[in-house]
């Protein structure tokens, strides 16, 4: 690997890393993140009444960088911003291979001071081609060999998912209810103001990395659009790239100057670029989540025709408005179809039509799968759409033991024997706690589920779209 | 090259701003096919001019500086014979004239009226961020009030050019609505592929607005052009 991959490929897989000011009044977050760490841990810090804290975190401490008797891979600077450029020539002259600056009160503050300071430290990384990261952000979170921003995250088994953020609360929380629904994190960075580094640099970089098949991106703003441009037409023909855009309004456009310093950048051409490059545009966290949840889980498909399965008459009506809304076809299914639902199919209160209503049918589980076999069968349905509802489903169970359980190990099987897509939408109504009990059982057969019609049709659009563009014409 | 020569000249006389003629003559170099348009610095030439070109014509002031051709009273439209053509001749530089006394005149421009169809615009500005973005839309009414226009960075692809035509909502006034004339899409795809190229190997221009470009079945016409160049 050369140039900028092969930096960062030292800074994202470190054998060593220095915190640098970590402090007892911020509970020591950055040490304590560092806790499963599968490399040497350092201190750096001066201030003699933080010895003992460091001390009893198992941490050897030193007063200043270029004390430290080793190689440091990765530093975590976490200092007051005046003290950032010395702490950076310390990087420069101990050749560390990356630098983070959780310090900010940069150019974001738009204070002269601020700006002076970020100038300052931008120059000194690019003349010494120091591999800076922010600052104002909370870098590497590199699950597989416990390298993290908050001891929220998990370490251990990571993923297939890269993640890029401009916000270190958005790269937090995607690898957060990612993991909750199935989504784990091959490596993940939040670069904040972009000083140095910018979204191409980390772009091509989770382009190269082969744990990486997925990249989602968080952006307020690029410092150099056209090589953006010509990073992503490049990656996204590769690997799919989902973007989510911050500062998409007037109100929003004037936060992203002040929380990372960035120029939002007209809307339409966002939307242009994204299309023009084959990525995925996202509006928000929900729609990232769901958008690879359907990309890890559901089958590919081109095809717009959905057969839908609901428990209920009500809900057979909204999810076909929801999908129907959403673009999809749902086509009436073939007479043979019909001949074989109209030899076991109980239609007292429901409905084998597209949508199917499965109503009284629901007691029975190898009707609900029989139904789900027949839309593998029918030619005229590209996906299958089944509604699981927590409520009922969790009360049957109180009948017919273990009757919920039964169902989701009659779905993954289903899933495994179809070579259509299977979407899961799980309404929990009041039954939240329930519902996450039944996810998680979901997340673990491989079953993509959805908390709302709207939310799974959106998904399955946005795939379905992804497919269709990546298919040579 | 008529290009290179055109931007010269422009610029020694300390212009950004290309004339009508000069906007054709360039795109017509680039590939874009646009209506024949010629100079005329006398009615006498006018005339001529017209009779070569075949009526009606339409002759519309040239002066680099004059910008809105129509608010000066500088264009005149559907003219069918000689004697108008003299007349139209005459009225345009007295009304010039005393617009704006102080301009540069360097004739009429006269050009045969093309036969009216749908009107589709094509324009390039930069963007401070992603550099030369090329826009698409339904001409006329449709641009201004609904603002029915499609963006791509350049260069484009022969899919962004599909893309960009295909989202348009007034897409189906294209393919011909009720019956009407529709436009040759694979024409049109292919003027703005010329258009991207275009731009994209000259950095010296700084705007550029095709407005509008009249989409027939079997070809399309940029009827009138403006080029701006970097300072």
């Amino acid at each position: 690997m050369k140039g900028i991959v092969g930096r960062l490929d030292r800074a994202f897989n470190p054998r060593s890393v220095a915190v640098v000011g970590d402090k007892m009044e911020m509970d020591y977050m950055w040490l304590r993140s560092l806790a499963h760490f599968q490399g040497r841990v350092y201190s750096v810090q001066i201030d003699e009444q933080e010895f003992q804290g460091i001390a009893a975190l198992g941490v050897k401490n030193y007063l200043s960088l270029l004390d430290i008797p080793d190689e440091v891979d990765y530093v975590i600077v976490a200092v007051p911003r005046a003290v950032a450029p010395k702490i950076v020539q310390d990087c420069i002259q101990k050749k560390v291979g990356g630098v983070m600056l959780f310090t900010s009160g940069f150019a974001e503050s738009n204070t002269e001071e601020g700006i002076r300071l970020q100038r300052m430290i931008n120059e000194l990384a690019r003349e010494a081609d120091l591999t800076l990261i922010g600052p104002n952000c909370v870098g590497i979170f590199n699950p597989k060999i416990g390298l993290r921003h908050t001891i929220d995250q998990y370490c251990g088994d990571g993923g297939n998912v890269g993640f890029i953020s401009q916000s270190g609360t958005h790269a937090t929380f995607f690898s957060l209810v990612g993991e909750a629904n199935g989504i784990r994190i091959s490596k993940s960075v939040s670069y904040g103001n972009a000083a140095v580094l910018d979204a191409p640099d980390y772009l091509e970089y989770l382009g190269e990395d082969e744990d990486t098949t997925i990249i989602g991106m968080y952006i307020e703003g690029v410092k150099n659009g056209r090589q953006f441009f010509s990073s992503l037409r490049e990656i996204a023909q590769r690997k799919p790239v989902l973007i989510w855009k911050g500062g998409e309004t007037e109100e929003g456009t004037a936060a992203t100057a002040s929380h990372t310093a960035s120029l939002a950048g007209s809307p339409l051409l966002w939307d242009a670029l994204i299309r023009q490059c084959g990525a995925i545009k996202v509006a928000n966290l929900d729609e990232m989540v769901d958008t690879i949840k359907a990309l890890l889980y559901a089958k590919p498909t081109t095809g717009n025709r959905v057969g839908l399965a609901a428990m209920t008459g009500g809900q057979s009506v909204v999810i076909a408005d929801a999908f129907a809304k959403a673009g999809f076809e749902i086509p009436p299914l073939t007479e043979r179809s019909y001949r074989e639902f109209a030899s076991f199919f109980n239609t007292i209160g429901s409905s084998y039509r597209n949508p199917l209503d499965i109503s009284l049918n629901l007691t029975h589980l190898d009707r609900i799968i029989r139904c789900l076999d027949i839309l593998i069968e029918d030619e005229r349905i590209d996906a299958v759409v089944l509604e699981l509802p927590v409520v009922f489903l969790t009360r049957l169970s109180w009948h017919i033991p273990n009757f919920f359980d039964d169902l989701i190990d009659a779905v993954a099987l289903y899933k495994e024997r179809s070579p259509k897509p299977l979407l899961t939408i799980m309404i929990s109504a009041h039954a939240e706690i329930e519902a996450i009990t039944a996810r998680e059982k979901l997340v673990a057969r491989g079953i993509p589920s959805f908390p709302s019609f709207e939310r799974g049709a959106n998904a399955l659009k946005k795939v379905v779209a992804y497919y269709e563009s990546a298919t040579p014409r | 090259m008529v290009i290179d020569e055109i931007i010269s000249a422009a610029r020694k006389e300390g212009r950004t701003s290309l004339t009508e003629l000069e906007s054709k003559q360039i795109l017509k170099e680039a590939g874009v096919n646009t209506t024949e348009i010629r100079l005329a610095r006398t009615k006498e030439e006018a005339i001529s001019r017209s009779q070569e070109l075949g009526f009606p014509v339409v002759l519309k002031i040239v002066s680099p500086d004059i910008l809105h051709k129509t608010d000066v009273g500088g264009v005149k439209l559907s003219l069918n014979n000689e004697e108008d053509v003299g007349n139209a001749y005459d009225e345009i530089i007295a009304a010039a004239k005393k617009h704006e006394p102080a301009a540069k005149i360097d004739g009429v421009s006269v050009q045969h009226m093309a036969r009216p169809a749908i009107e589709v615009i094509i324009g390039m500005s930069k963007d401070p961020q992603f550099g030369p973005v090329l826009m698409f839309g339904l001409g006329g009414i449709l641009v201004e009030v609904l603002k029915d226009v499609s963006f791509r960075i350049v260069p484009l692809t022969k899919r962004d050019v599909r893309e960009m035509i295909g989202e348009l909502k007034g897409y189906p006034i294209l393919e011909g609505y009720r019956g009407q004339e529709p436009a040759n899409i694979a024409i049109l795809e292919e003027m703005l592929l010329k258009v991207s190229e275009f731009v994209a190997g000259r950095p010296e221009i700084k705007e550029l607005d095709i407005n509008p470009i009249f989409a027939y079945r079997d070809g399309a016409l940029a009827i009138d052009a403006r080029v701006i160049l970097e300072p």
